[in-house]
């Protein structure tokens, strides 16, 4: 747990600004809204303090005989809340006053300190927003430095230009944000904040060893990641342990989650719409047999089971807790060492990366490892280890990698798959297949395009600089979300707002690439025809209508009644008796051609001998057509010929070739008005499954396809 | 491949989301079904030199995994065995001599399982001469009765395969008229759909798929395919490893375009290679009937008890005393940023691509030439030329409607056969998924001294005696595997369920015996004589649990109203733990119930109580 105080200067200079730009006050104030926001829709458990400097009063423990005077305490240490997001959002106004930032970092210091007394947290941090722009005495300064030390608080600053020119606004962030070019240092800057950035550098230099500077950022920085707002994150549990290579060496570890899938944590409840009342809803989940009236069955009465396969075997919880997989603990021991090449990143399993240390106070342990981890890295190997996080979890198969950083060596541990995770799929082959071999020119134009998407750079030293580093980019779902539940919280009748530009920015290319990817993009359009296959419900041709279904994976799906009975095996057999010519009355015709068009068609080849079964079933369905509104779908039949089978084709058929041609034609006015009305007569059961029976020529063969759908699309 | 739902439960919504994608796949299309069509005749019961297994019985084993996988992963599918050229005949309306329908299409359980144990090894060998024999064969008869298997099923079949399995290349010597016949039978079967792979089994002087049996298989799935296996199968894990690759049908979990930019769109097809399977999630039985039991929830007002209908309820959160207020589509429109799609971004060298940025596992994409026609053209330039310059493609992806973006890396893979010509590794691009800034922890690292080069060496020694070959296949989950034989022996009336061989423990024996001395040398020169790696934490656990200590050095903190209502005032319920929160939460006097164990539904329901 860490306590903070954010330290802003609400000064009258912070209110000026260039023209056509914001006011250093108005950008600082969405720093601390945001890092607020963040903070309390997150739940953080750390507790915020806020300070201004430069208000028009004075309200602070150390105002006293004129001294610390225009510093106001707005808020004391304490989680934020949403009614702290109000106050900043109503509350925080631009000051007509100007107050030494030296001082308020005092109250700050001072804040911290008593309030922080007789808790423990792990980090003590004080942010200063301020644009320097004002008289400071340094006379303190050692004094101040000192104390900070002394108490371990850590300093950041959010100044409106960077600290050290262009090199800090590259070098520091990752990118080349879209953000607007902050202002030159040394440039357009008074003698004040020429002044006070000395003193800032002075300060972070003599808190910090190296890097002290990054710890300084601009306002534009800050509000286009927020993650530079890590350094106050909770920390990963330590998980101790020992890793074990046969029964006689032992090496103490300690692992922590070093990179895993942060999810929204907070879950909906749901709440009458009227009242907004959790308690006005009452949830009930009954169990009941799957027969016909859905017979409810008490809970107690229920036992559990388990499919194994056609099977379900009544296994009861005690039962299974008894016989389940016992695992003796926690454990990280070697099976056995592996090239690395052996291992594919794709295989990677389950949702973390640990790293692996040795215990902080044991130097034996230490040694121990590194001698694992250099040993593994020069031989290019890893270690194939089991893992249990404790007595009641799964153990995993996985693999550690030695990891030698500049600063510290560790192993990364990731699992790896079992072989029942694994499914083996063959691909048809792409290469070598001249279908669709590229062609050199087509290897070029992609090569050209390749380059001109390059997202690493080389800098000016000649070092490659990665401009788009994903894993510095906020995940946008948790900003969305927060930006959204602060908008209703604050406005409950308004609609949702939009997006924010910048975080839509943040998940586009970045402008140069899309820039400098014109022409070849270009070139590649031309040279490579891609065209769209026209769905296949938009082209009504029989072959389409039982071709495969396209699943896009928003597309409708097609429930289909596993059970319905429809006879193949008779028609096969060449004896039917009975096929479930379900009607269709009342069917759609809509959803009738889509379930044609989506569901896949089962054909059954068939030789001679049932033309005059497939006639009366045609002859059939064309009586039915009106009353069926089936038009469109007889139309369908019309435009791929399917007709009769005639004794030109099938000996036992009893039509003529003539026959078949005009069977097509409809007399479609008479038979309308001859059907009687037979709509809507509320026969749910006809609404359910609709089966098919069709058929297209073939040669000698007759093709019959079933189809069946549901109307209920 | 159905029922994934069950087999891979719910990790989280975005999880949960995917199964019903593929859930519904399985729906629209209906179950697979395979038929094991193999050869029965003397030939098949030779044993190999040097007590190798019979033909036979290396594809009863092969059977036998089939169906267990089966009932792990895909129950529903249905499977059938059928023997031809036996001397007893056995078929449905008995209509085909020399055919024994061991099995007809249905899906595997415990007894089917048991019948095939019968068929293996030398006992299978006998029952099996019992039982059906060897005699006549007409392979055209053998595939009309499968043929009819098919039909008598009344269930709607996605997929339909038939494997023959046989050591015979000339299976009616010479006889004309049976050949043509079984040609007919085999072409009638394609024409409905079913595909016909042979298995071929080694054959002194050589297997020749040409004499015969390239007019029987279906013609591979694309002219370009490898088409027959010209080598027969002489090792199970050869013939394992061809059933496994033909036995699952590959399903896309979706279809999406592959937007280049502006105007160039490809398709692609993604893939799941790998998921963590997990147990299946329990049915509920009726305790009388053993029936399985369906829950049905509804959601009631409480006042007037009417029902509530979707509209009748918003969703809500939360936030100190705060509270926020959506309706359901506005909480899914929140996670939209836009339409389902890869989109891509640029490219990196792969050095960049760094080890330890894993969230999940990785898809695999492959190009839908069915949807955008020029597809796998296009991305087959984009494979050679990123594998060329060893680069990957960073894209950003959206899977479906509602679903935040993520950004990932298009790893290439370029298409790698095995010894046996058959594929190792498919061509397309590996999905892996990058990490956000959120997803990233900050580690302070422990700085420690380092080893000499010597204890290096030493461990350099350690590694080099421990070493082997990597396979992603060969741990057996040992979770699983004793679920299903617990499993098992509940279904088979067993005493008590076949131990398992825990793949995942160390081989304790073997590992000290290669190391020998090595690990006492290695000991020496990195721990002082007096340090015991396994003492400290071990101690400490001790002293835990025999005295009770640590439930005892802490005193129950039993929190006052009071104290807890300061707590809800300040917004500071989140800083207690969760098992002082439990206690102040069942605590009588406050009369709650306690029915969630989470820690938010702790503070959230203590919260609405104190501030009443």
């Amino acid at each position: 747990m860490s306590a903070l105080v954010l330290c802003m200067d609400v000064g009258f200079s912070m209110s000026n600004s260039e023209p056509g730009q914001e006011p250093s006050f108005e950008q600082a104030k969405k720093v601390i809204q945001k890092f607020v926001q963040r903070q309390v829709f997150a739940e953080n458990k750390d507790e915020v303090g806020l300070v201004l400097f430069g208000t028009d009063g004075t309200k602070n423990g150390l105002a006293k005989d004129g001294q610390y005077e225009n510093i106001t305490v707005h808020r004391h240490l304490m989680m934020p809340d949403f009614e702290l997001l109000e106050e900043i959002e109503s509350e925080l106004q631009p000051g007509g006053q100007q107050a030494d930032w030296l001082d308020a970092l005092v109250v700050c210091m001072d804040l911290l300190q008593k309030e922080t007394m007789g808790k423990k947290f792990e980090r003590l941090n004080i942010v200063l927003l301020t644009d320097l722009n004002v008289q400071t005495s340094a006379d303190q300064l050692d004094v101040i430095i000192d104390s900070l030390k002394k108490a371990g608080i850590t300093l950041q600053f959010f100044l409106p230009f960077p600290v050290d020119g262009e090199d800090r606004a590259d070098g520091g962030g990752d990118g080349p944000g879209p953000s607007a070019a902050p202002a030159r240092p040394g440039k357009g800057l008074s003698r004040q904040q020429t002044q006070g950035l000395e003193m800032v550098k002075n300060i972070m230099t003599s808190l910090e060893e190296e890097d002290s500077l990054e710890e300084v950022y601009t306002f534009s920085d800050a509000l286009q990641k927020l993650s530079i707002f890590k350094r106050i994150d909770r920390r990963p549990m330590a998980w101790p342990c020992q890793l074990t290579i046969g029964s006689s060496l032992t090496i103490r570890i300690v692992g922590y989650k070093a990179v895993t899938e942060e999810k929204v944590k907070k879950s909906w409840a749901i709440v009458e719409a009227q009242s907004h009342q959790r308690d006005d809803v009452k949830r009930e989940t009954v169990y009941c047999l799957d027969d016909d009236n859905e017979t409810e069955v008490q809970k107690d009465d229920t036992i559990q089971g388990f499919r194994y396969g056609s099977d379900i075997v009544p296994f009861s919880k005690v039962d299974e807790d008894q016989m389940k997989y016992k695992s003796d603990g926690k454990c990280f021991s070697v099976l056995g060492f592996t090239k690395q090449e052996l291992i594919r990143r794709h295989q990677f399993m389950g949702s973390q990366v640990v790293k692996v240390f040795a215990p902080r106070d044991d130097e034996h342990a230490a040694v121990a490892l590194s001698a694992l981890i250099r040993a593994l890295d020069s031989l290019k190997m890893a270690a194939i280890v089991r893992y249990a996080y404790d007595r009641r979890s799964n153990p995993q198969v996985g693999a550690a990698f030695p990891c030698i950083k500049e600063k510290y060596e560790c192993l990364l541990y990731v699992q790896l798959p079992f072989m029942e995770d694994l499914r083996q799929f063959t691909f048809p082959v792409l290469e070598n297949n001249k279908k669709f071999t590229p062609s050199a020119s087509q290897l070029s134009a992609v090569d050209a395009l390749i380059d001109s998407m390059m997202l690493v750079e080389k800098d000016e030293d000649g070092e490659s600089v990665d401009v788009f580093k994903v894993n510095h980019f906020p995940n946008p779902q948790f900003q969305r979300l927060f930006q959204c539940l602060h908008h209703r919280g604050v406005n409950p009748d308004d609609p949702l707002p939009p997006v924010e530009p910048w975080l839509k920015r943040d998940l586009e290319r970045p402008q140069a690439v899309s820039a400098r990817c014109q022409t070849a993009l270009q070139d590649v359009k031309t040279k490579f025809p891609l065209k769209v296959v026209v769905k296949k419900k938009e082209q009504k041709t029989s072959a389409d209508v039982f071709g495969s279904s396209a699943d896009e994976p928003d597309a409708k799906k097609v429930k289909v009644d596993e059970e319905t009975e429809f006879n193949l095996a008779e028609i096969a057999k060449g004896n039917i008796t009975s096929v479930r010519l379900s009607c269709l009355k009342s069917v759609q015709i809509d959803a009738f051609a889509y379930a044609l068009l989506t569901a896949p068609a089962h054909n059954v080849l068939h030789q001679s001998g049932n033309a005059e079964l497939f006639n009366s079933y045609m002859q059939s369905l064309k009586r039915s057509v009106p009353d069926r509104n089936l038009q469109e779908f007889w139309d369908l039949l019309i435009q791929d010929a399917l007709t009769l089978i005639s004794k030109d084709e099938v000996d036992g058929s009893t039509f003529s070739k003539q026959d078949a041609n005009q069977f097509l034609a409809f007399e479609q006015k008479e038979e309308v008005q001859a059907a009687p009305v037979q709509e809507d007569t509320g026969d749910v059961d006809d609404l359910v499954s609709v089966s098919c029976l069709f058929g297209c020529f073939n040669d000698k063969h007759i093709i019959y396809y079933i189809c069946e759908c549901n109307s209920d699309l | 491949m159905a029922e994934w739902r069950k087999y891979y439960p719910n990790e989280d919504d975005e999880v949960e989301e995917d199964e019903e994608d593929s859930g519904g796949d399985y729906k629209i299309s209906g179950r697979d079904s395979l038929v094991f069509l193999v050869d029965a005749s003397k030939e098949m019961f030779i044993k190999g030199e040097d007590g190798e297994p019979s033909n036979f019985d290396m594809t009863m084993q092969c059977v036998r995994s089939v169906y267990t996988s089966k009932i792990i992963s895909s129950d529903k599918d249905l499977v059938a065995l059928v023997f031809y050229g036996t001397e007893q005949s056995k078929n449905p309306r008995n209509s085909f001599k020399h055919v024994y329908v061991y099995h007809d299409l249905d899906s595997p359980g415990s007894q089917r399982l048991l019948d095939i144990e019968k068929l293996l090894g030398e006992k299978g060998a006998q029952f099996a001469e019992k039982t059906m024999g060897s005699g006549e064969t007409s392979l055209g008869d053998a595939l009309w009765c499968c043929s009819n298997l098919y039909s008598d099923i009344k269930l709607r079949l996605s997929h339909k395969r038939l494997m023959i399995f046989t050591c015979r290349d000339d299976p009616h010597r010479g006889d004309g008229a049976k050949d043509r016949q079984a040609r007919t039978k085999a072409a009638d079967l394609k024409e409905t759909g079913v595909v016909i792979d042979l298995m071929h089994l080694t054959k002194p002087g050589g297997f020749d798929v040409s004499l015969f049996f390239c007019d029987i298989v279906s013609p591979p799935e694309d002219e370009s395919e490898l088409g027959l296996q010209i080598e027969p199968s002489r090792k199970l894990e050869d013939l394992q490893k061809r059933v496994r690759a033909k036995e699952l049908k590959k399903r896309s979990q979706s279809r999406l375009t592959f937007s280049l930019g502006e105007g160039v769109n490809l398709a692609v097809g993604v893939y799941v290679l790998a998921r963590t399977a997990t147990k299946p999630s329990a049915v509920k039985l009726h305790r009388d009937t053993n029936e399985p039991v369906r829950t049905k929830t509804r959601y009631f007002h409480a006042h007037n008890g009417g029902i509530l209908l979707p509209n009748d309820m918003k969703r809500a959160q939360v936030y100190g005393k705060k509270q926020i207020v959506m309706e359901k589509d506005e909480v899914d429109k929140i996670k939209k940023f836009d339409d389902p799609g890869l989109v891509l971004m640029g490219f990196k060298p792969m050095d960049r691509l760094k080890l330890h940025h894993h969230i999940r596992p990785a898809l695999f994409i492959y190009p839908e030439e069915e949807q955008i026609s020029g597809s796998s053209c296009m991305f087959t330039a984009l494979l050679l030329q990123c594998s060329e310059n060893n680069l990957f493609a960073l894209c950003r992806y959206i899977p479906r409607r509602n679903t935040p973006p993520r950004f990932v890396a298009l790893v290439p893979q370029r298409e790698e056969l095995d010894q046996s010509q058959s594929q190792a590794t498919p061509p397309g691009f590996h999905v892996i998924f990058l990490p956000f800034a959120d997803d990233i922890r900050t580690v302070d690292a422990h700085v420690g001294p380092t080893a000499s080069d010597e204890q290096v060496d030493k461990m350099k020694e350690i590694v080099h005696k421990l070493r082997f070959k990597y396979k992603s296949d060969a741990f057996e989950n040992p979770v699983l595997q004793q679920h299903y034989r617990n499993l098992e022996a509940l279904a088979l009336n067993m005493l008590e369920p076949e131990p398992i061989e825990d793949l995942t423990m160390p081989k304790v024996q073997m590992m000290n015996a290669r190391l020998g001395p090595l690990a006492q040398e290695f000991k020496d020169l990195a721990y002082p004589p007096d340090y015991n790696p396994e003492g400290r934490p071990a101690a400490k656990r001790k002293t835990a649990e025999s005295g009770g200590g640590a439930a005892e050095k802490k005193p129950k903190v039993e929190m006052s109203e009071e104290e807890l209502k300061n707590h809800v005032a300040k917004c500071t319920l989140g800083k207690l733990t969760v098992p002082v929160l439990k206690d102040a939460y069942a605590c009588k006097q406050f009369g709650i119930r306690s029915t969630g164990t989470k820690k938010q539904e702790l503070i959230d329901a203590l919260t609405m109580h104190l501030s009443k």
